[in-house]
């Protein structure tokens, strides 16, 4: 009879129902960890001065671009407030960590280079017009004005030379030797890259900027450390790794860059290099006469979305020579993924440990199993249910966001000895003095539970705000922790134990 | 176990017995001594508490399981490096390890360099802060405690709306956060992030037994104010053990420095709170009481 009480009741069927949503979203969605627990490295850039949302966003394109030639898988770049950009990456080795490093700590450097001569470089963009669309060429473009000087040299190289390739770049890899394999170097000399001109793509980059590109096929590892001598770095594209230990073996700085699953051969050229276009020079620029308004565009349906974002790189690759603001490094977080291994397991023990621990405290004070067990049940219920919806939103849990959890289940224990102790009150009262409702005993238990609730929400809620570090992730789990405590999981338990402790009459 | 836990109830009858007044004097005595340790700190030191690595900028990379005495790594480092290092050792049930500490205008990769070949085996965890974040930490830190303090303190008197009571609480609170403190100060825990946290959290944990105490001791009906008194000394007591048995076994299981410090702080306030809510609350509202009811 006593189960079907407790069952039965309003409060515990919410109780369960969000027991089993929780249930079913950990089981199906999983949890997603921080990367202080899964691994990675978490890099805190700073910006000059607080920005505007449109320029904050140009950043943001601006370090991605960058930091996606380096070839690292899943590079997340996230805005935070008016001054702060953190880039966070998971599983990568310590190599690739301090490249991301090196790449932001470095200002982006533009070249735009035409038949292997570089003719503007950042501070020849004088400025970048907005994306829009001309509907009488349909396509999508990017008006930018050129300085005197380099709008002057174009005209001269580009006489006569309509239809043959503008190049732009961003952080190319001035001085290294690429070793590639053969499909990228036939991709490299292919028509794609050469458009109507005379010469290639690998032509033209070691005119420009002295990168020397050798097919990997038939040369031996020290053929190729002959033909790298004076490169500042080798770097690998497409080609597998046992050539990457022999160079390094010979004293080289060594990279591997791989082809990505949702990328052909052209556009991985075009990552590797920080390579935009190749842009055709239309017959207008072809003239010999100077001008320093000038655009790109890209063909395309007005409704082609991929163009239009096209279109918005490279507006930001042109005006990143020259970024708006000054970028620093302010914070690094670094963590093998092999520790927060570790770390996730002792979260997990130290958790159980607590649970126990809390049970065992509660059965000697009250020396009752029927107020132990009810009171670890609704712990437990608690931490389910804040990590069932951590689950659903995808929360990152960090460590900061776990020990919330263990705070919020620490209130969350104090509130239902509140509630028991109030219940056991009643029960001693009762014989004592005449009657005075359960509803009245059990209101000033929540008035109790009410008022600090709410303050520490509003304690939470400043820490949130204010924080731009991991300590966000401590008061939302608490914040979360106490709303499930006053909502779910406390009025459930108030049932429970006013059933079991009932009993005894 | 039974038996201890009813012989510390019976203890806890003593102070249902103690003068008020002398209730309020003990908590204020401890409150003091607190203050002197932390401007003590501050004439030595030049700030009220140890500032970490996240507020004084820096680099701390972490090697788990390497069993070196400290002095010696920091000697080698200091051979093949030429930088000053600080290095500490620390240990728990999950494992030990050393970390090592840069300042903040030391080269970390070298000093990084030197530890991978001294101990290749051992995947590092970095942590690089420059010096201009950790003055933002500051400044939202402080701005954050200010901040939750007077939120905290005007929901009190929302839900009392009487003046003393209501001082009293928060005053607690107040007194929490400052023994926490005088405490991480005797126990070299610095300021970070998660202290801050752990700070701010404890503004909820001993606004719950205070309110609890007021709450049962204002609104009761059919007792005396000793015995209302003494069950809700009870029911805190039970309280304030079942939180410290959970932050305890956080401590001893967690080397992740950010749960271990969070949980030696609110062990600290716990502790601290357990006093100012049941001996100095207590005292004043008794005397409160006592004048309230002698006035009708």
């Amino acid at each position: 009879m006593k189960w079907r009480r407790i069952l039965l009741n309003f409060r515990v069927i919410v109780l369960i129902f969000f027991l089993l949503i929780s249930i079913t979203a950990l089981a199906t969605r999983g949890l997603t960890f921080g990367l202080d627990i899964s691994g990675g490295i978490s890099i805190t850039v700073k910006l000059e001065k607080p920005v505007d949302s449109q320029t904050m966003e140009q950043v943001k394109i601006a370090l991605e671009q960058r930091l996606n030639t380096l070839g690292v898988k899943n590079i997340v770049v996230e805005p935070w407030g008016d001054q702060f950009v953190i880039v966070k990456v998971a599983n990568v080795t310590e190599e690739e960590a301090d490249q991301l490093i090196k790449t932001i700590e470095r200002q982006g450097v533009f070249y735009a280079e035409f038949q292997g001569i570089i003719f503007a470089t950042g501070k020849d963009i004088l400025n970048v017009g907005s994306v829009s669309y001309d509907p009488q060429h349909s396509a999508w473009v990017v008006p930018f004005r050129l300085s005197k000087e380099a709008a002057e040299k174009f005209a001269q190289l580009a006489l006569g030379k309509a239809g043959y390739p503008v190049d732009m770049f961003l952080d190319p890899p001035v001085n290294s030797t690429l070793v590639v394999s053969n499909r990228v170097y036939e991709a490299m000399l292919s028509k794609t890259f050469m458009l109507e001109g005379d010469m290639t793509l690998v032509e033209r980059i070691e005119k420009a900027f002295g990168i020397k590109v050798v097919p990997y096929a038939n040369v031996t590892p020290e053929e190729i450390a002959e033909i790298a001598k004076g490169s500042e770095r080798i770097i690998l594209l497409d080609v597998d790794g046992n050539l990457s230990k022999a160079l390094k073996e010979m004293g080289f700085e060594v990279e591997t860059r791989s082809m990505r699953s949702d990328e052909d051969v052209y556009d991985f050229i075009k990552r590797s290099l920080g390579l935009y276009g190749p842009y055709r020079v239309s017959e207008g620029l072809a003239t010999g006469n100077p001008s320093t308004e000038v655009m790109i565009s890209i063909t395309a349906p007005k409704t082609d979305i991929q163009a239009r974002q096209d279109a918005q790189v490279v507006s930001v690759v042109l005006r990143s020579g020259s970024l708006p603001v000054k970028l620093s490094i302010e914070r690094i977080d670094y963590i093998s993924p092999k520790l927060g291994e570790n770390f996730k397991r002792q979260v997990l023990v130290a958790g159980i440990a607590a649970l126990l621990v809390v049970g065992l405290i509660v059965f000697l004070h009250y020396r009752k199993i029927k107020i132990a067990i009810p009171v670890m049940f609704t712990s437990f219920s608690e931490v389910l249910i804040i990590l069932g919806i951590a689950a659903l939103i995808r929360w990152n849990l960090d460590l900061p966001s776990i020990a919330g959890i263990i705070a919020a289940i620490g209130t969350g224990v104090d509130q239902q000895i509140v509630i028991t102790d109030e219940l056991l009150g009643e029960e001693e009262s009762r014989r004592r003095v005449k009657r005075s409702g359960v509803l009245r005993r059990m209101g000033r238990a929540f008035f109790i539970i009410l008022a600090s609730a709410t303050t520490t929400i509003v304690a939470m809620s400043f820490l949130f705000k204010f924080f731009v570090g991991g300590l966000r992730g401590f008061a939302f789990t608490t914040i979360l922790g106490v709303l499930v405590g006053i909502f779910i999981t406390r009025p459930a338990y108030g049932e429970i134990a006013k059933v079991l402790i009932g009993e005894r009459r | 176990m039974p038996e201890v836990d009813n012989v510390i109830k019976e203890k806890l009858k003593l102070l249902v017995e103690m003068d008020p007044k002398k209730m309020i004097i003990y908590p204020l005595i401890v409150f003091g001594i607190a203050i002197i340790i932390i401007i003590a700190n501050y004439v030595m030191t030049g700030s009220f508490v140890k500032e970490g690595i996240e507020l004084r900028g820096g680099s701390v990379i972490t090697l788990q399981g390497v069993n070196v005495s400290p002095d010696e790594i920091a000697k080698s480092i200091k051979e093949k490096t030429g930088i000053d290092v600080t290095v500490e050792k620390f240990s728990g049930v999950g494992g030990s390890g050393v970390r090592v500490y840069v300042s903040a205008g030391d080269d970390v990769n070298l000093v990084r360099e030197a530890l991978k070949e001294m101990f290749p085996d051992v995947e590092p965890q970095t942590v690089v802060i420059g010096p201009t974040f950790g003055e933002i930490v500051r400044e939202q830190g402080i701005k954050a405690i200010v901040y939750a303090f007077i939120g905290m303190a005007i929901v009190v008197f929302l839900f009392f709306r009487v003046p003393v009571p209501s001082m009293t609480v928060v005053f607690s609170a107040f007194s929490d956060m400052i023994i926490a403190i005088a405490l991480m100060n005797i126990f070299g825990i610095e300021l970070s992030q998660a202290t801050i946290a752990a700070l701010l959290m404890l503004i909820g944990y001993s606004v719950d037994s205070n309110i609890l105490l007021t709450t049962r001791l204002l609104r009761r009906k059919e007792f005396t104010v000793e015995e209302a008194y003494y069950s809700s000394l009870k029911t805190g007591f039970t309280m304030s053990t079942t939180t410290l048995g959970a932050l305890a076994s956080l401590w001893i299981f967690s080397t992740a420095q950010v749960i271990d410090d969070i949980a030696s702080v609110l062990i600290f306030g716990l502790l601290a709170d357990f006093m100012n809510t049941w001996i100095l609350n207590a005292g004043v509202l008794r005397l409160y009481i006592a004048k309230r009811e002698g006035k009708e």
